[in-house]
């Protein structure tokens, strides 16, 4: 069975965690932050390192080990969390935890957090509120393309950014757009719906 | 001080009725006594200001906005994060588990053994671990060393079968009779007067339920006498008994919360096997334990839809009369006991006679997925009912016609028929010419649907003019929230937003566990009674205001509230009331409620014959329901049945290893679930020929015709019937192979 866990600590062990932590420290901390952390430098934890995401617009610093993806980083180590973002397939197969980086749709169960720093990272939250949604979010609840709603947030989140590359989508391009992205209510076809009626309002996204 | 003993009531005249009631997913009909006369009923279905009509969900902002917190999302201060290590091999016993290693890992915290001495699949739960973090955990599971007794195993079901193949339960038969029924001297003779006759074998694959969010709880203990669990689950109530006998906590200081559930289709009852694990691992480190099972336990050890080998016979007269039916059916749930709809299913036909068996193989136990049993036995009786149509030359929908007594099939499929272009349907199977083929079938579903007398909803109104109405139940996705309040606004004349509900919590009134559609038919007519008697005790408050009308006067409608020809703004009323505001307490009337949903389903599909690709053209699906209480969401519940049939009958198959006695496919990579690209067009069609005043669940009856009306599509469309699900190339290539040389 180990051979299904995930082997990400493996994997960095092969490069040798010390390496792979020094080679990453380069590039994703801030100078200031490299600095504090020389003066400050606590007794060293199970190997994390501190690292800044910027998720929606605030610079936000977690203390993860090298290991950790964007996804659990932001789940289970940023306080307050951020779970719109949701772990379902945990292999980037259904796009429940897609966000954007710098722009562009990527699982954040298959990044790791030390690779999105110095990123713009975008989840389902900064695009839209319950009080102020953008267009897709506000045509998903127009067409019920929604049920038990945690396949919504990637949905939202790929078609949102998909319609700034293509705002006049055919039917057949909003299908090729999300099919990395499951839902099990079957909510398909009004997400369809929710898409190309979004396309309309595109100013809004 | 005794108090002068009230006169009591006349007993309100009684009858006795047969209610569903939901046990782990199952219906289990139970009798229950029930008030003859109860109040004023629904009204007709076309007259409703907010039922009946398409009411956006009123968490869908919330859900597009990523703000629903579901259990998956709790992160609370001190919790740990817990896992299970599992069984790799298809039957063991354990002999030696070394967890020294694993427990000198810094933020590993514990430890607890699964109860089970025996493991009987691959997957079985044998220790869990909690950590700091999720990562940490898995280095434990890593770092544990187990030895194993290896047993022999089977897993499929056709050796299974073999005297000689390994006992899944030592002593016992892997075979096990579960009844007869029907007279076979009988259906001999029955079959000599057969003009034709069909012997045919059909099988379906154990499948996935495949929640999205994965099965689990955050058990909040701190040490103490009371906790909160967390639990993604179909039942508010079936978590707190079992979590406080865990915890070593009295029930009533055990609180459920079920804010939002990321999906369940009958696989999530009561606390579970990880529920127990997590349980026992926070009473022990005092501190909350987040276990939420990974996809990988998902597949291996959290349920799965009943396996089905049905061996049926059935004799069939040139005029379309089905004379004779003699199955056999096989019910494969694993370690479990399984489940199939008997046959001939929905259909007459004539001298039937059945034998159903359970076959046991090493894997997790089958449990309740939409619509338990029912997709099995139609997609078998669906295509034998298509084969003896086209054995005697039959439209197929003339034929199902001539053996479905009920009406209301008749209706649906005329306009299913309309709907899908039933008239363009070439009557010779692989007759279209060019190597894109394209075909239609169909096939008929039925359902229960009914409620029970479990949910007790308050509806209280505060002098700020504030409305609530609260019951612990929960909300699937199917939109439970929406229609609670579309009721009380409804009742008092006011909108949707006006209108807030409370649930998802165990110390809210009782209400029944989701399973076997009987939520809407449980919950509805308790939440309209508690708005009918409300609306009474308020009218009783501001009828003295309204020119001493009479209580029965006051009209509630467009946020007023009147009578004699005077009328107050809502507001207005409202600060008429105690400073307590007033409450009304509502219970189940089975007046509000039916049992029996029909529905058919049509299916379009393409089919290359040099490829075997089946390309899914068109869907349309007919589905009545009485009451819709909102058209939205009815025909999500449509579109949601047609997809997860088109994933059954296309695509989705648990697939095991004999050898390893493992499964090979456990994760969303290997296991096919329908994705965004082979959607059809969807027809879902609310059937409003349906005039009952009656609430009745329809989330089952939408899942069960779809795979038979795809099966006999592809059949009509390149003339393969493929028995055995599922409908892949492979099997329509080598049944193209097998045509062309019989016909050769």
């Amino acid at each position: 069975m180990a051979k299904h866990d995930s082997s990400r600590r493996k994997f960095l062990k092969g490069v040798g965690i010390a390496g792979a932590g020094a080679a990453i420290a380069d590039h994703i901390w801030t100078e200031g932050e490299a600095k504090e952390e020389q003066q400050s430098t606590p007794a060293a934890t199970s190997g994390e390192v501190k690292v800044v995401l910027n998720v929606n617009g605030q610079p936000r610093t977690v203390q993860i080990e090298p290991r950790t993806t964007l996804l659990n980083a932001m789940r289970d180590r940023l306080e307050p969390a951020v779970t719109g973002p949701k772990l379902v397939c945990d292999m980037g197969t259904c796009g429940a935890c897609t966000v954007l980086l710098d722009g562009k749709p990527a699982y954040s169960c298959l990044v790791l957090a030390i690779d999105a720093a110095g990123k713009k990272i975008t989840t389902v939250e900064g695009l839209g509120t319950t009080d102020k949604p953008n267009a897709v979010q506000a045509a998903f609840v127009e067409h019920d393309a929604l049920m038990c709603g945690f396949c919504t947030p990637g949905f939202v989140t790929t078609i949102s950014a998909y319609l700034k590359k293509n705002p006049n989508p055919s039917l057949d391009e909003v299908r090729e757009a999300c099919k990395g992205n499951f839902c099990r209510c079957g909510t398909y076809p009004r997400v369809f719906e929710a898409a190309l009626a979004a396309a309309t309002r595109r100013s809004q996204i | 001080m005794q108090q002068q003993a009230q006169p009591s009531p006349s007993p309100k005249p009684k009858k006795k009725i047969r209610v569903p009631r939901v046990v782990n997913g199952v219906e289990q009909m139970v009798e229950i006594e029930v008030d003859e006369d109860s109040g004023p009923g629904w009204g007709p279905n076309d007259k409703h200001r907010l039922l009946n009509q398409r009411i956006t969900r009123v968490d869908g902002p919330l859900k597009a906005a990523g703000a629903a917190r579901y259990t998956h999302d709790q992160r609370l201060p001190g919790m740990l994060y817990a896992r299970i290590l599992r069984c790799p091999h298809g039957h063991a016993r354990v002999t030696k588990l070394d967890t020294d290693a694993a427990s000198k890992i810094p933020g590993v915290k514990a430890f607890i053994q699964a109860p089970l001495t025996e493991l009987r699949f691959a997957g079985a739960p044998v220790v869990a671990v909690a950590a700091t973090t999720p990562e940490i955990a898995g280095d434990a599971l890593r770092a544990i060393k187990v030895t194993y007794e290896v047993l022999p195993h089977v897993v499929h079901a056709a050796y299974a079968i073999k005297p000689e193949a390994p006992k899944v339960v030592a002593e016992e038969n892997n075979l096990q009779e579960k009844g007869k029924n029907g007279d076979p001297t009988k259906v001999e003779a029955a079959f000599a007067t057969a003009d034709e006759i069909v012997e045919a074998e059909y099988t379906s694959p154990r499948i996935h339920h495949a929640c999205l969010e994965t099965h689990g709880m955050v058990v909040d203990y701190r040490g103490g006498d009371s906790a909160t669990i967390y639990a993604s689950t179909q039942g508010t109530f079936t978590i707190p008994g079992d979590a406080a006998k865990e915890l070593g906590l009295k029930e009533s200081n055990v609180v459920s919360s079920v804010e939002h559930m990321g999906g369940g289709f009958g696989s999530k009852f009561g606390i579970g096997t990880e529920g127990m694990l997590a349980c026992r691992l926070s009473k022990q480190t005092k501190a909350p334990v987040k276990m939420m099972l990974t996809r990988y336990d998902e597949f291996v050890m959290a349920g799965n839809r009943s396996a089905a080998w049905q061996k049926l016979k059935a004799g069939v007269k040139r005029d379309g009369t089905i004379v004779a039916l003699q199955a056999r059916q096989y019910r494969l749930g694993g370690i479990g006991q399984g489940s199939q709809a008997g046959q001939p299913f929905i259909y007459t036909m004539g001298d039937t006679y059945r034998e159903i068996y359970a076959l046991h193989t090493n894997e997790d136990s089958a449990i309740a997925m939409r619509a338990p049993g029912y997709p099995q036995a139609s997609f078998a009786a669906e295509s034998l009912v298509d084969e003896l149509a086209h054995k005697i030359k039959m439209d197929p929908l003339e034929f199902r016609k001539k053996n479905l007594r009920d009406q209301v099939y008749h209706r649906q499929l005329d306009r299913g028929a309309r709907e899908i272009g039933w008239s363009r349907r070439n009557p010779v199977a692989g007759g279209n010419p060019g190597p894109l083929k394209r075909g239609i079938g169909c096939a008929v579903g039925i359902w229960g649907g009914g409620g029970n007398n479990q949910c007790k909803v308050d509806v209280t109104i505060s002098r700020d003019g504030s409305v609530v109405v609260a019951v612990g139940t929960q909300d699937l996705g199917t939109g439970t929230r929406t229609y609670m309040r579309a009721i009380v606004a409804e009742e008092f004349g006011l909108g949707i937003k006006d209108v807030k509900e409370q649930i998802g919590n165990s110390k809210l009134g009782g209400a029944n566990p989701s399973g076997g559609s009987t939520t809407a038919p449980s919950l509805s007519p308790s939440v309209k009674d508690a708005a009918i008697k409300t609306r009474l005790l308020m009218a009783q408050r501001v009828a003295p205001l309204l020119g001493n009308a009479k209580p029965e006067e006051v009209a509630f409608a467009d946020a007023k509230v009147s009578a004699n020809g005077k009328s107050m703004t809502w507001r207005e009323a409202c600060a008429s009331l105690p400073a307590a505001g007033i409450t009304g307490h509502g219970e189940w009337r089975s007046d509000l409620q039916a049992r029996g949903v029909h529905g058919v389903c049509f299916a379009e599909v393409e089919v290359d014959v040099e490829t075997g690709f089946v390309k899914p053209i068109k869907m349309v699906h007919v589905q009545d329901g009485g009451l819709p209480l909102n058209r939205l969401t009815f025909e999500s519940q449509i579109n949601g049945g047609m997809i997860q049939s088109l994933g059954m009958a296309l695509y989705e198959e648990r697939v095991m290893d004999a050898q390893l006695g493992m499964q090979l496919n456990p994760g969303f990579g290997d296991y096919k679930l329908p994705g965004t690209l082979e959607m059809p067009e969807m027809v879902p069609i609310i059937d409003d020929d349906d005039k009952r005043e009656a609430v009745i669940g329809v989330a089952e009856g939408c899942n069960i015709p779809a795979v038979g009306a795809l099966a006999n599509a592809v059949f009509n469309a390149c003339g393969v019937r493929v028995r055995d699900l599922p409908i892949t190339p492979d099997k329509i290539l080598m049944g193209l192979m097998n045509t062309s040389t019989s016909r050769a």
